[in-house]
């Protein structure tokens, strides 16, 4: 007994090393398992507040070109105004006005900062700072003017945390304009500027240059929002699918501003889905 | 003692604040980052506890893990980092030193130096590649990306020996 309580003390810096190790395996498991491990992520208010002020800081240096990008924004925006009044000027008449509904598909939006974007590992994050105090929840989507930019992985009070489509957890039912097919987007982990279209029935016609927009099917997004140009083509590994490299319209080096995109009738479209499945 | 550990937590403080807002940023040629917070634990004192050496780089880690939105990876490879330290750098101190000595140029020759760096980076960045891989899906990617970060850090660690007085 003696001798035992001698070698647990002796080397007692084994079984902290083992403590230790195994807390950090505990956290990292945590972390990929369930969505409230807020604390440890850039979701708790400590770290959310110091970047938010750095971001504060660092916003004024982008003023200008945020500016001439919001313009731009704000120009074809006009545009489209303009079109669909014109539009909507030849239907005034018509009952068809009457019909439409109020809000389209039941799609709303809210803008956030981005105050966290870290590009540099094969897992990354963004960190908003809108929270469940602005009716942020999880399972939103986030585009900025560009195009896509991810899906809100988990929210707190006042920040959330949005996994981009620079995240190998990340897929995103898309669908090549022009062709009814629709497919995943994800990526490899290896450059920002790129992401790979998979599973793309082989039949599919998509040639390159074609633009690829979501589906509009995961009803996390509203169709046709812009995600990137096919760049290149390729077969997958095993022969089955066609897959395309797609150049990202989303510069995420330099995002700032992005749109949050909630859908009031996802939950009842999930819970339809998913009743389905149970039986 | 205590003035000693007010510096250490001086030093902690300022290098996780360099850390988090500029180093971690930083992704050189898409494989390399540089771990400068390292630096803390590679020049902790010869005879500092083990176990002691482990809470701060448990400690540590945790803290960039956070900013980082990678929690336990950092903290995992810092961990065994300074498990191992103590064996390293055993190997690379003269025989028949009994001094109680922090780790540099001027203490283990330069060679000796870089030696027991280069090796305790290597080990901290082969775990924390591994654990943030998980698999090894892309071992070239991998290994070009233990080089390169290993390389990187051991640079900046060389230019703050060189920067920094022997006291």
């Amino acid at each position: 007994m003696h001798t035992l309580l001698n070698f647990f003390i002796k080397h007692n810096h084994w079984f902290l090393f083992l403590l230790l190790e195994g807390i950090g395996v505990m956290l990292i498991v945590q972390f990929n398992n369930y969505q409230n491990a807020k604390m440890f992520t850039s979701a708790n208010s400590v770290a959310g507040n110091l970047f938010a002020a750095i971001t504060d800081v660092n916003s004024y240096f982008a003023l200008k070109s945020e500016n001439a990008q919001l313009l731009q924004y704000n120009k074809e925006l006009n545009g489209q105004v303009t079109a669909l009044k014109a539009r909507l000027a030849q239907h005034h008449d018509s009952a068809m006005v009457a019909t439409l509904p109020h809000k389209a598909n039941g799609f709303f939006y809210n803008s956030a900062t981005v105050v966290n974007n870290a590009l540099n590992a094969v897992n990354n994050y963004i960190t908003i700072d809108k929270g469940t105090a602005d009716g942020v929840e999880a399972e939103m989507g986030v585009f900025c003017n560009e195009g896509v930019v991810g899906i809100i992985y988990t929210a707190s009070e006042h920040y959330s945390v949005v996994i981009p489509l620079l995240n190998s957890k990340s897929s995103i039912s898309c669908r090549v304009k022009g062709s009814d097919s629709f497919c995943t987007l994800q990526w490899d982990g290896c450059d920002t500027r790129y992401s790979y279209l998979v599973d793309l029935p082989r039949y599919t016609k998509f040639e390159i240059g074609d633009t690829v927009v979501t589906s509009g099917f995961s009803s996390i997004f509203p169709a046709d929002i812009p995600v990137g140009i096919i760049e290149r083509t390729e077969d997958s590994d095993d022969g089955m699918f066609a897959q395309a490299r797609v150049e990202l319209f989303t510069n995420f080096a330099t995002l700032r501003k992005v749109y949050i995109v909630g859908n009031e009738g996802r939950k009842e479209q999930w819970e339809l889905e998913n009743s389905i499945s149970k039986e | 003692m205590t003035s000693n550990n007010l510096i250490r937590i001086r030093n902690f403080v300022i290098l996780a604040f360099i850390q988090v807002l500029i180093f971690s940023q930083i992704h050189l040629f898409g494989y390399a980052t540089a771990h400068i917070y390292l630096i803390f634990l590679l020049k902790l004192p010869r005879f500092t506890s083990r176990n002691e050496q482990m809470l701060w780089a448990f400690l540590f880690g945790l803290v960039v893990d956070i900013f980082g939105n990678t929690p336990g990876i950092n903290a995992c490879a810092a961990t065994a980092m300074a498990f191992a330290r103590g064996y390293i750098l055993e190997s690379f101190t003269q025989k028949g030193v009994a001094d109680d000595f922090v780790p540099g140029i001027h203490t283990i020759n330069v060679a000796g130096y870089i030696m027991y760096a280069t090796l305790c980076l290597l080990l901290f960045y082969s775990v924390l590649f591994l654990l943030e891989l998980f698999t090894i899906h892309y071992p070239l990617t991998l290994l070009a990306s233990i080089a390169a970060s290993t390389l990187l850090t051991l640079l900046f660690t060389l230019v703050i020996e060189c920067f920094t007085r022997k006291k």
